[in-house]
């Protein structure tokens, strides 16, 4: 995509995405443009020069220089970041989501990604004493850090706190309720893993569109969105100030990669990781795929990109 | 809130025709590639056209050319039975039936029940989807034909054919929308007499210029219909002094039709083709969104850059006014599954003092 050009007159540059395409093709009426948002991607807010010598005409001198890109046409990299219509006009503070790794259940690995044991024998063998290959268990049988057991669900999961990380609030004050996130759309490659809860219940998406990203809507009170409760200032909390809700899940690998290499091979490395023997040493060379889990507020539309990487025995 | 509902009155639908300029040079047609772009059938009922060597993955297809005789026109001798299929194909598609289920013949002046001549020997040209479009915008047809008696200087003189006053008046008797009717005029003058026959019969007055009938241009169908006549001196149209050589050994059309093939009359006539211009139009059928941000919306960015330590970066106390930037316009279904998108060429400040209606449109 070039530039668009901003020598003249503002101009606006529509296209239909790829997924509206699809929607427009099926001709049963699913195509319907029912509401709107504004979004603000390509802004470094950071340029944002509130101590500009020459006076606040100057505060975004550079931001309004930024150029624009022409419209994607992939829904998945479009309107990225939206901007946001709250009624208070004077908040200091806005909500953002945290991963909370306070936990050992709930750490990635040291490399800063969370793996995915696609299959039992990537996980531990399937528990064969005799077979000692396996990747996410050491040799005294306990979870490896960072590791999410794929097929059997267990193991590490993903879990992320929203509210106002700053000390110049307490946590003890609570969250307005205009900035309580209740309800979160993920996103995952639906080629590669499925969501399910901490409690192994596989969740249905809500549309899969034709890059194959899979979309999910999770509310609050349901098996992946909880109100945080606890205000002090507890280690477990990563979010300083006044606290919203939580959102945890784990990852099933999808059955191409439980059941083939294909996709391994296709978009993927192999990597070195350690095996389930008392040094693990010799290590196992285990394929891998590296990708995102974008997690979005609906309401405040914060998002976080969780790394992922999915990994099986060579 | 990230969404904003469209009403009703946010959403209108328009409709705007959109018209590009298309000309064909006569010598792409008739010698710049050697005929590297014609391209010929076995079954030999067509030739087609292309603006390039059709062995090129460059080359666009351009037109179709073809000849159709009437059974009631002359005797043909070669290629009989194709030439009246022709004929009566595209007869039957364009004119359609009279109410005895018969085929309908081409009129000179498409009033199909009256007594005004009909057309027995044409030359059909389909223009290509690609060229024409929705339809051939009414009276910006032009074709620019060689008319000189020898064979191998055509251009010497010249007719202009043209639809002249047909956005004002054109026929809508066809089976496939409408049509309107061709005139041939002198090329040197665009005017006057000299290079058609002044007693003629096809001759009538055309916005109080002497014009003679010359065929048929259906605007939605994208073809042209062209009496063989313009080609024929002395056969009631054309009055250029002389024979007009239409094959190279010097056969007339008259005499040239029965015996020849169509790719080879095909080959004939597209020598004498000097220069075809027209418009097209595309219809746009378009839905224009207003997207309404209001002085108390849209303040706000759920930018990562917008927060540092959850603390927004453009104020410096709560009381100051909150900005943001529109970059973006991102247009959603019910379930927020993004439909279209629509980029700014340039970042426009929003803040509590400031309201916009940004106006996005997608063309269908």
């Amino acid at each position: 995509m070039g530039f668009l050009d901003n020598s003249g007159d503002i101009i606006l540059d529509a296209v239909l995405t790829d997924h509206g395409r699809k929607e427009l093709s099926k001709g049963d009426g699913s195509f319907q443009i029912t509401k709107f948002a504004l979004g603000d991607e390509e802004i470094d807010y950071s340029l944002y020069n509130k101590t500009h010598p020459s006076g606040s005409a100057y505060y975004d001198l550079e931001i309004l220089q930024t150029p624009i890109l022409e419209s994607f046409t992939d829904n998945a990299a479009s309107m990225k970041t939206h901007l946001q219509t709250y009624t208070d006009l004077e908040l200091l503070f806005l909500p953002v989501l945290r991963l909370n790794e306070t936990d050992r259940k709930t750490e990635r690995r040291s490399n800063g990604s969370f793996y995915v044991a696609v299959n039992r024998e990537t996980e531990d063998n399937d528990g064969s004493s005799t077979t000692l290959t396996g990747v996410a268990r050491d040799s005294d049988g306990k979870e490896r850090k960072g590791f999410i057991f794929g097929e059997s669900l267990v193991g590490t999961f993903v879990k992320l706190d929203q509210g106002l990380n700053t000390t110049e609030i307490s946590p003890k004050r609570r969250l307005d309720s205009g900035l309580m996130e209740t309800s979160y759309t993920i996103q995952i490659d639906d080629r590669l893993g499925k969501l399910v809860s901490t409690a192994g219940d596989l969740a249905s998406p809500d549309y899969i569109d034709d890059d194959h990203i899979a979309y999910y809507t999770m509310d609050l009170g349901d098996a992946f969105v909880s109100r945080i409760t606890d205000d002090t200032n507890s280690p477990s909390q990563v979010i300083r100030g006044p606290r919203g809700t939580s959102v945890e899940f784990r990852i099933q690998a999808s059955m191409d990669l439980n059941t083939s290499s294909y996709l391994f091979t296709t978009l993927g490395a192999t990597e070195d990781l350690d095996s389930r023997t008392a040094t693990g040493s010799p290590k196992s060379t285990v394929l891998y795929i590296d990708s995102n889990v974008r997690v979005m507020g609906v309401k405040t539309g914060v998002f976080l990109d969780v790394p992922i990487r999915y990994v099986r025995l060579q | 809130m990230t969404y904003k509902p469209l009403n009703a009155s946010d959403t209108v639908s328009t409709r705007t025709l959109l018209h590009e300029a298309i000309p064909l040079t006569g010598t792409i047609v008739s010698g710049t590639y050697s005929d590297e772009n014609i391209k010929n059938f076995a079954h030999g009922m067509f030739q087609s056209v292309y603006d390039y060597p059709y062995l090129s993955s460059s080359a666009n297809h351009i037109f179709d050319l073809t000849l159709g005789v009437h059974a009631q026109g002359l005797a043909t001798s070669v290629q009989t039975s194709k030439k009246k299929n022709i004929y009566n194909q595209m007869a039957q598609v364009l004119m359609g039936y009279d109410a005895t289920g018969s085929v309908q013949k081409f009129d000179e002046d498409g009033d199909l029940l009256g007594s005004g001549q009909k057309l027995n020997e044409v030359f059909i040209v389909p223009f290509s989807r690609l060229l024409s479009k929705d339809e051939i915008k009414k009276e910006t047809f032009e074709l620019t034909l060689g008319v000189m008696p020898s064979y191998f200087d055509p251009m010497e003189r010249t007719l202009v054919i043209s639809d002249y006053g047909a956005s004002t008046e054109y026929r809508v008797n066809s089976p496939v929308g409408e049509y309107g009717i061709l005139y041939a005029r002198d090329g040197r003058l665009n005017t006057g007499s000299s290079n058609l026959d002044a007693s003629s019969t096809h001759k009538v007055s055309v916005g109080g210029v002497d014009s003679w009938y010359a065929g048929l241009l259906f605007y939605q169908a994208g073809v042209m219909v062209l009496t063989a006549s313009l080609l024929q001196n002395g056969g009631d149209l054309l009055d250029v002094g002389a024979t007009l050589e239409f094959e190279r050994d010097g056969t007339t059309i008259d005499a040239s039709i029965p015996t020849t093939s169509i790719s080879g009359a095909a080959d004939d006539f597209r020598r004498r083709i000097k220069n075809i211009q027209f418009n097209n139009t595309t219809e746009l059928n378009s839905t224009v969104y207003f997207c309404r941000a209001n002085h108390n919306e849209f303040n706000y960015s759920s930018n990562p850059t917008y927060v540092n330590e959850s603390k927004v970066r453009v104020k410096t106390q709560a009381t100051d006014d909150p900005v943001s930037y529109i970059t973006t316009v991102g247009l959603y279904n019910d379930n927020n599954e993004l439909m279209g998108t629509a980029k700014l060429s340039e970042p426009l400040k929003k803040n509590p003092s400031t309201e916009y209606t940004i106006r996005v449109r997608l063309d269908y």
